[in-house]
């Protein structure tokens, strides 16, 4: 039954877990990760398949190149396309119990979902660790922002950002002397640049406090662009002779994807992998050491009564990524790590009974309900061209206001309303079918419409609260026979009352830059609502899922230490988003991946203790 | 002598707007004419070529299309097929259209291939690129946008 003992077993072949393989077996500890999913990513002629996958889909959502194994379910975007919610909504892979319905997805292939991320690499902001001291809301983190500074130089190394830090100092954010991105920033777009020149040093007001003045700015990328200095981009990956120790071939990364081409697709695809996915780490990591099982869905962490360590984890591996049809194993080894996405390690550990002495597992789900702001510029300034988007503003991050309301961050889409509206398809039939337009005139008018299309997401903060959770319920399984994520969720005020700000800021802006602002909060478009102070606003997830098994100075109050260990469970990291106290507004990979190279390292210190 | 696809390219201009050279650059020709083919009622897009052929001279085909548009059998499939030309996908026809003309099982939305889907004629009037294909190259995108390249 028990395969042969490794250092350390890994389950879940995403970023968090990839970062902590490749440094463990750069260490030379003996690592086993479990996929759930297939190993679909690692030879770019698979890859490709997944790529006319979603060229071929009639729904280009997120997952639509990243179909799920049978065994290894996932929630997607057209699961929330409910005209009338009935709760729970079990037409998902989730059951949402609401009150509103939890709006973000993941994917569960090997390279998890930094292969659909659209590689936003924000810090976090030295604030965002301290909101129960400095704003009395929410709670602090059990460590600061100077403890999390080096780790995020290296995440930014690993995961390859490009940026130039003199544009991110702001709202406290600071740097190590003569520090630099690896790359240089991904160059604005025109129409970033066109949004600058109108709206840079608008002042727009956050309630009582001081106003905010704006700036765009391109953000931290998780994309190839010019290196600087000793840096050497990392292109796609095209794994050959992964299973064959014996012969001399390694992981290979091939020509491509070295350098941005502006597909516009960064979610759900980048086709050459210029854009990072953990696979790159995988294949970087010394393979020697790493041994990967792929179609193999974690079912049970095995726990020794007495002492509370781990002692296997039990998993179904399966051949036919069709069928309902597996086989049980045990991988045992001297470590263990849950890296599985903040829902699944949750889902893995209830369904492993440990949440009987812990009541916050599970707990204090979050995301960045976002909204969307779109309408026509002024002149064509080139929409779906270049990465999916290039800049942001960013100066509603950070405030006293966030005592009184949640913050939030603008990202300036360049791929017109295509996130909003099912752009340029519905443009095009809204032409065609409801003004009657062809020939000449159709053209003439797609050609003068779809280069001034501007869009904006408004992603907004969610504090931690105990009642929005991950729970299980026997009597909803999937085809293994495994617990489908039950979801209690709720937008609480606090975020409601960001959304309204986050609105008029959005609309403020649009009218200094002449944009003529066509959003629409009506119900053929396919997000769920939420009502607030005589609004409706329609809202989208970021994919930002957080909190489930947050960190903490106490045990009583948090499932993991600052380490990422359980408190319960000596020999047990359970890392990922799940473990922020809270999430501020940046985008978690760059946060998640610090902090599981920081665990890397406190497991190297154990495991040769 | 001008060959059925041919005609069809000629037909496909004067409805999208695009120049016949463009439509035929897509390589989509043969599989779109296949398509409809396959999917209407035997003769109707012969019937739709014929139409227009009454009226061969440039100035007098927006004319031709404006009538086959307002032809209740043969407008909401012109209009699938401009659709088709912008976005390599086919539409699924009016449901009154169905009930009186027949519903061909093949006749679904959907994306043709992903060929169709990377040669849609609306990326190209916006001046830009298929969204996952036929990028523009590093940092293209921060230059003014290239527009009126067709037809």
């Amino acid at each position: 039954m028990s395969e042969a003992t490794h250092d350390v077993v890994i389950v879940g072949a995403g970023v968090a877990g990839a970062l902590i393989a490749k440094r463990l077996t750069a260490a030379g500890l003996k690592v086993l990760m479990l996929e759930a999913g297939p190993a679909s990513t690692q030879r770019y002629t698979d890859y490709l398949a997944h790529l006319d996958h979603f060229h071929a889909a009639a729904a280009k959502g997120a997952e639509s190149p990243w179909p799920p194994a049978l065994g290894a379910p996932q929630p997607d975007s057209a699961d929330l396309a409910l005209p009338t919610p009935q709760l729970p909504a079990t037409n998902g892979y989730f059951i949402q119990r609401g009150p509103q319905l939890y709006g973000s997805t993941y994917t569960r292939t090997l390279g998890g979902s930094t292969l659909h991320w659209l590689g936003v690499s924000l810090r976090m902001l030295p604030e965002d660790f301290r909101m129960r001291t400095l704003h009395g809301v929410a709670r602090d983190w059990p460590l600061d922002y100077a403890t999390l500074a080096p780790y995020y130089e290296q995440a930014e190394h690993e995961i390859g950002v490009s940026a130039d830090v003199e544009e991110q100092r702001y709202h406290g954010l600071s740097f190590r002397p003569g520090y630099n991105y690896p790359m240089r920033r991904i160059p604005p777009s025109y129409s970033d640049q066109k949004l600058a020149a109108a709206v840079d040093g608008l002042r727009v007001p956050l309630g009582d406090d001081a106003e905010a003045a704006v700036r765009v700015r391109t953000y931290p990328a998780g994309r190839n662009s010019t290196p600087r200095r000793g840096y050497e981009p990392v292109g796609a990956v095209d794994l050959v002779g992964e299973d064959d120790r014996d012969s001399d071939a390694e992981a290979r990364t091939s020509d491509l994807g070295g350098r941005c081409q502006g597909n516009t697709s960064c979610t759900p695809i980048c086709p050459v992998q210029a854009k990072y996915n953990a696979g790159k780490s995988l294949a970087q990591a010394d393979r020697r050491y790493l041994t990967i099982v792929p179609q193999a869905v974690a079912c049970r962490v095995e726990v020794d009564g007495g002492d509370g360590r781990v002692t296997g984890i039990r998993y179904q591996h399966y051949a036919d990524p069709k069928a309902a049809v597996f086989e049980e194993k045990v991988a045992v080894g001297r470590f263990y790590v849950l890296a599985t996405h903040a829902v699944e390690n949750a889902k893995l550990m209830l369904a492993s009974d440990l949440g009987r002495d812990d009541d916050a597992l599970g707990r204090n789900l979050m995301d960045h309900p976002a909204l969307y702001a779109w309408g026509l510029a002024p002149a064509p300034w080139g929409a779906f061209r270049g990465p999916q988007s290039s800049s942001g503003i960013e100066e509603f991050r950070g405030g006293r206001f966030r005592a009184r309301h949640a913050a939030f961050r603008f990202d300036i889409g360049n791929d017109g309303w295509r996130a909003s509206t099912g752009a340029p398809d519905t443009t095009v039939a809204d032409a065609v079918l409801n003004r009657g337009l062809f020939g000449a005139k159709l053209r003439d008018d797609l050609a003068g419409t779809l280069p001034r299309q501007v869009r904006m997401s408004l992603a907004v903060e969610q504090l931690p609260d105990p009642g929005n959770r991950v729970t299980i319920d026997p009597a909803h399984r999937d085809a293994f026979g495994n617990p489908r994520p039950v979801i209690d969720y709720r937008i609480t005020d606090y975020t409601l009352a960001g959304m309204a700000a986050a609105s008029e800021a959005a609309r403020a802006i649009f009218a200094q830059a002449g944009i003529t602002d066509c959003s629409k909060t009506t119900t053929e478009l396919p997000f769920p609502a939420v009502d607030y102070a005589q609004q409706t606003f329609r809202y989208h997830g970021m994919g930002h899922f957080a909190g489930t098994h947050a960190m903490g100075a106490d045990p009583a109050s948090s499932v993991v230490d600052p380490d990422q260990r359980a408190w319960r469970h000596c020999n047990l990291f359970v890392v990922g988003s799940g473990s922020f106290p809270t999430m501020g507004t940046s985008n978690p990979t760059l946060t998640l991946a610090a902090l599981a190279l920081r665990t890397a390292d406190r497991l190297i210190t154990d495991a040769r203790r | 002598m001008t060959t059925r696809e041919e005609r069809f390219v000629a037909l496909g201009a004067a409805l999208t707007g695009i120049g016949p050279v463009s439509l035929a650059g897509t390589g989509q020709v043969a599989i779109y004419l296949g398509a409809l083919d396959r999917l209407l009622p035997t003769g109707l897009v012969d019937d739709m070529l014929d139409r227009f052929d009454l009226a061969p001279e440039e100035a007098d085909a927006a004319a031709a299309v404006e009538v086959i548009l307002a032809d209740p059998r043969l407008g909401p499939v012109a209009r699938s097929l401009i659709l088709l030309w912008y976005r390599g996908g086919w539409t699924q026809l009016p449901a009154d259209w169905r009930a009186e003309y027949g519903a061909s099982p093949l006749d679904d939305s959907r994306v043709i291939s992903g060929d169709a889907y990377r040669a849609g004629l609306q990326w190209v009037v916006a001046g830009a690129h298929a969204s996952g294909a036929n990028a523009q190259g590093f940092g293209a995108w921060a230059r003014r946008p290239a527009t009126g390249l067709l037809p």
